[in-house]
């Protein structure tokens, strides 16, 4: 029993490795469901949080925090599917949300450039030089988007459990290597991990909440007890506590909940 | 003859793992032991060796000459070991210059990083929070170094066929996985393969001794014959090239040599 988390760059074949191993495993797979969920949940057009999450945000974006909504309202939506666990999730940054989970197997898919290239050129009938542009494109692009909501490197390998290379090993090798480990005994969902899951969806589902009313906030989660971290001077602390009485008592889950400003969130603040 | 490196960010883990491999598979384990081997060959200190390998490239520390040359010591030494039989390799850098040979499985191995803090902080008695920040800064000397001397990001995941963290995976999981990956027959050696191993430990091999007397030296061998670049000048380039020629060719499994000198050399 695991969340299994599977990181790719496009056309790396990692959506054909996260079908395989969820068919094997008898897991649910998902990756457009949390856009889908979130559109209807937020009632935001999907296409506006597809686009959200593909393209990294601009300066205009950071300042004027739309795209950030957006993102807020996938990553709430995302957070609710895994705490069903027995999850196969490809797409993006799903891991780095769930890092300091203990039941998620998180995987990088990395196949060869050229390789790459190949499939573009062949499936959009483009000369090799145009798809190479494309995909380093859309390489800096995923880039620049975990790097400006993470604040890391989506290539760095210390960030996943495993990293698999689909050059000399193949797509069986990665289904081979993830369902085994998805076996281990360390992998599987205890009474604390899976807590911290539902704290983490309920973390983005109180953010999402503030985001829709125009605040930026930072949340935690502690077995129910949510911290909200704002930068708000006294003027917007009143409007933030009428947010937080329309939350409590309302939504499900939240024991009890704090408004907390002008002091520094801690690194796992969603 | 299937060959396996093992890099790790930390010597010991990667040792052990290697060793452990080795000893599941029935392979040799190579390590930092043969440096000792191969620094008596050439009449130099062992840890000049080591050196070459780990120091971080800077003005006041070993020059890039004299770090290439007892390099190419080290990868003539190292890649002739790999020719015979299935071995497991590690603390050499081998994945950084055993490029493109389709019977070597190249491995990753990231420590349980909460373990590694921990014994960095109580080694070095700081707190976990530097300790973090000195492992983050000898990682990014690591990625120069490799960068610098081997032109290869030793960090970026794409040089591995596997990256394997420790955090989640367990060291016996680990070596399941790769006593398993490498039984695969596409790990097995096969006559291309093996004649690029070949041709790359001649070209180490012509290297060592030529920038012995020589700097500036480019190698290249295929299958017995040898093409030497090199910079000279007008006035002395028949010389430096009979020269060349001559050290060269008393080599074992050299059959041809060219030697074409240059204004400037261009990089590999």
């Amino acid at each position: 029993m695991a969340i299994i988390t599977i990181s790719r760059g496009s056309y790396s074949m990692g959506k054909e490795v996260a079908e395989k191993v969820a068919g094997r495993l008898g897991y649910e797979c998902i990756s457009r469901e949390v856009i889908l969920d979130a559109s209807e949940h937020f009632k935001i057009p999907a296409i506006k949080l597809s686009r959200a999450i593909h393209d990294a945000p601009s300066i205009l974006n950071r300042i004027s925090g739309g795209k950030q909504k957006y993102i807020a309202y996938i990553l709430s939506a995302f957070a609710s599917r895994v705490e069903k666990d027995n999850i196969v999730y490809h797409g993006l940054a799903g891991h780095l949300l769930l890092t300091d989970v203990a039941h998620v197997l998180k995987v990088r898919i990395i196949a060869d450039l050229d390789y790459r290239i190949g499939i573009v050129a062949k499936r959009d009938n483009i000369t090799r030089n145009e798809a190479r542009g494309l995909l380093l494109k859309d390489d800096q692009e995923r880039r620049k988007w975990t790097k400006s909501l993470y604040k890391t490197d989506p290539a760095d390998s210390s960030l996943y459990d495993l990293v698999i290379n689909i050059n000399k090993l193949t797509k069986d090798h990665a289904v081979d290597f993830i369902c085994q480990a998805a076996g281990y005994k360390e992998l599987n969902t205890t009474e604390s991990s899976l807590q911290k899951v539902k704290d983490l969806a309920l973390a983005c589902r109180i953010k999402a909440t503030f985001l829709e009313h125009g605040f930026d906030v930072s949340v935690t989660s502690d077995y129910g007890n949510v911290l909200v971290y704002a930068k708000a001077g006294d003027r917007l602390m009143h409007k933030l506590q009428k947010i937080i009485k329309g939350l409590d008592g309302k939504t499900k889950g939240i024991n009890n909940i704090e408004i907390h400003s002008g002091v520094p969130f801690p690194h796992n603040a969603v | 003859m299937s060959i396996i490196t093992i890099s790790s960010d930390s010597y010991e883990v990667g040792r052990e793992i290697a060793e452990k491999t080795a000893k599941i598979l029935n392979y040799k384990c190579l390590g930092r032991e043969i440096l000792s081997r191969a620094a008596e060959k050439h009449g130099i200190p062992e840890a000049n060796l080591s050196k070459a390998l780990d120091e971080v490239p800077s003005l006041l520390g070993m020059s890039a000459k004299l770090r290439e040359r007892h390099l190419a010591y080290i990868k003539a030494y190292v890649l002739n070991l790999l020719l015979d039989d299935n071995t497991v390799c590690y603390g050499l850098a081998a994945h950084l210059y055993l490029t493109d040979i389709s019977h070597v499985l190249k491995v990753g191995i990231i420590s349980n990083p909460k373990k590694i803090i921990s014994r960095i902080a109580s080694e070095k008695n700081i707190s976990e929070e530097k300790a973090e920040n000195f492992i983050k800064k000898r990682k990014e000397q690591c990625r120069r170094t490799s960068l610098q001397v081997f032109h290869v990001d030793e960090t970026d995941a794409s040089q591995y066929d596997l990256v394997i963290n420790l955090g989640q995976i367990d060291r016996k999981r680990a070596m399941d996985i790769i006593t398993e990956t490498v039984n695969d027959r596409k790990f097995k050696p096969i006559t291309y393969s093996l004649n690029c191993i070949e041709d790359i430990e001649l070209e180490n091999r012509v290297k060592a001794v030529l920038l012995e007397h020589f700097s500036n030296i480019k190698v290249l061998a295929k299958r017995g014959t040898v093409v030497v670049e090199t910079k000279a000048f007008k006035f002395k380039k028949e010389k430096k090239c009979n020269s060349i020629k001559e050290m060269a060719g008393k080599l074992s499994g050299v059959v041809n040599i060219e030697v074409h000198t240059n204004s400037y050399i261009v990089g590999n």
